[in-house]
């Protein structure tokens, strides 16, 4: 059972894990982000990915060295867990469009305001 | 010359200017960018005879800097120059700073006030070393006054140099994207004028921890991409 739910977890989790990664990679592709962005990005989704495949195995260790003492994963835990990264998914793409669109929104009113003052 | 609220002495700066520019070989055009100030500094600025540009909104020190900059890029310039619009630098060296940075075949003067701080206050000098310190932690670049509004470009660094800051922290940035492009940077000293009224105007040491804020801001969304 508590298997289950770890795999729960996973299957719940990882649709927006490979989201995060598609995207990453296709904002690149298509010239939208440097090379530098992909990396991190990568970095950060593999690293999610990395800590729910494990997570069984890093609570187990927990709990035979007595670094916890917290109950195994709660089928509330698997979806307040998928909550938290379908936000981070979420937040990491506005927090890309919201830069994407300062800067064009910034360089607009610098060409606005030349054009607009040598017409003048 | 980005400018905002500086109709008390916008006319007697670009006056300076000009006589200096008379004095030299050199031709310029004096652009203001009107960082849309509630005050008459766009239309001081044209009847004294500058090319104006009114800013839409007000977007800070890096932005209307930024827009003049295009404004040279656009129009062809050998080499540009910003300064600021309070009369706290020396017309004379602007001109100075032409003279250096072709002798020097740099891409990015800075005019530094530190290098002599004669007639700088203590509160001034401590703000802006701290800055410079500060630009050195976060981006690798050593320089005496990274916050100096004087600065010369050469035709390169108008093609290259781009930031993403607006405000003033703008003038750490600048340094920190010059140095990616790998474009020549230098310094040489100037003076600066300190009147009351470019004392009011100035950036003080609570404005520091602002770009600071930013300036660290930047440095990890640059790391993180």
């Amino acid at each position: 059972m508590i298997f289950s739910r770890y795999l729960l977890l996973l299957i719940f989790t990882l649709p927006f894990i490979v989201a995060g990664i598609l995207s990453a990679i296709t904002q690149y592709k298509i010239g939208r982000a440097p090379r530098k962005r992909l990396i991190a990005q990568l970095i950060v989704w593999i690293v999610v990915l990395a800590g729910l495949v494990s997570a069984e195995s890093i609570y187990n260790w927990l709990f035979t060295n007595k670094l916890t003492d917290t109950d195994s994963l709660s089928l509330f835990d698997v979806i307040q867990i998928t909550s938290i990264v379908l936000l981070f998914y979420i937040t990491n793409q506005m927090r890309f469009k919201l830069r994407t669109l300062e800067r064009r929104v910034q360089d607009l009113h610098q060409e606005i305001s030349i054009r607009l003052s040598v017409k003048k | 010359m980005p400018a905002f609220n500086e109709s008390g002495v916008i006319g007697d700066v670009i006056s300076d200017v000009i006589k200096s520019f008379k004095t030299s070989p050199y031709f310029a055009e004096i652009v203001v960018v009107n960082d849309a100030s509630r005050d008459d500094t766009g239309i001081i600025a044209k009847k004294y005879g500058a090319t104006v540009i009114d800013h839409i909104l007000n977007s800070g020190a890096g932005s209307a800097t930024a827009t003049g900059l295009s404004y040279a890029q656009q129009n062809g310039f050998d080499i540009a120059t910003t300064m600021d619009a309070d009369g706290q630098h020396d017309a004379m060296d602007v001109i100075k700073g032409i003279d250096e940075i072709i002798k020097r075949g740099d891409d990015l003067l800075i005019g530094s006030r530190l290098i002599d701080s004669k007639g700088m206050s203590k509160s001034k000098i401590i703000g802006n070393k701290g800055l410079s310190a500060i630009t050195y932690i976060l981006f690798g670049i050593n320089s005496t006054d990274s916050q100096s509004g004087l600065r010369i470009f050469s035709r390169r660094a108008l093609e290259s140099l781009r930031w993403k800051t607006s405000g003033y922290e703008f003038c750490s940035e600048m340094l920190w994207r010059a140095k990616q492009q790998k474009l020549r940077i230098s310094e040489y000293p100037i003076k600066a004028i300190y009147t009351d009224y470019s004392k009011s105007k100035g950036q003080n040491n609570w404005n520091a921890v602002n770009i600071i804020k930013s300036l660290i801001k930047r440095r990890l969304e640059e790391l993180l991409g």
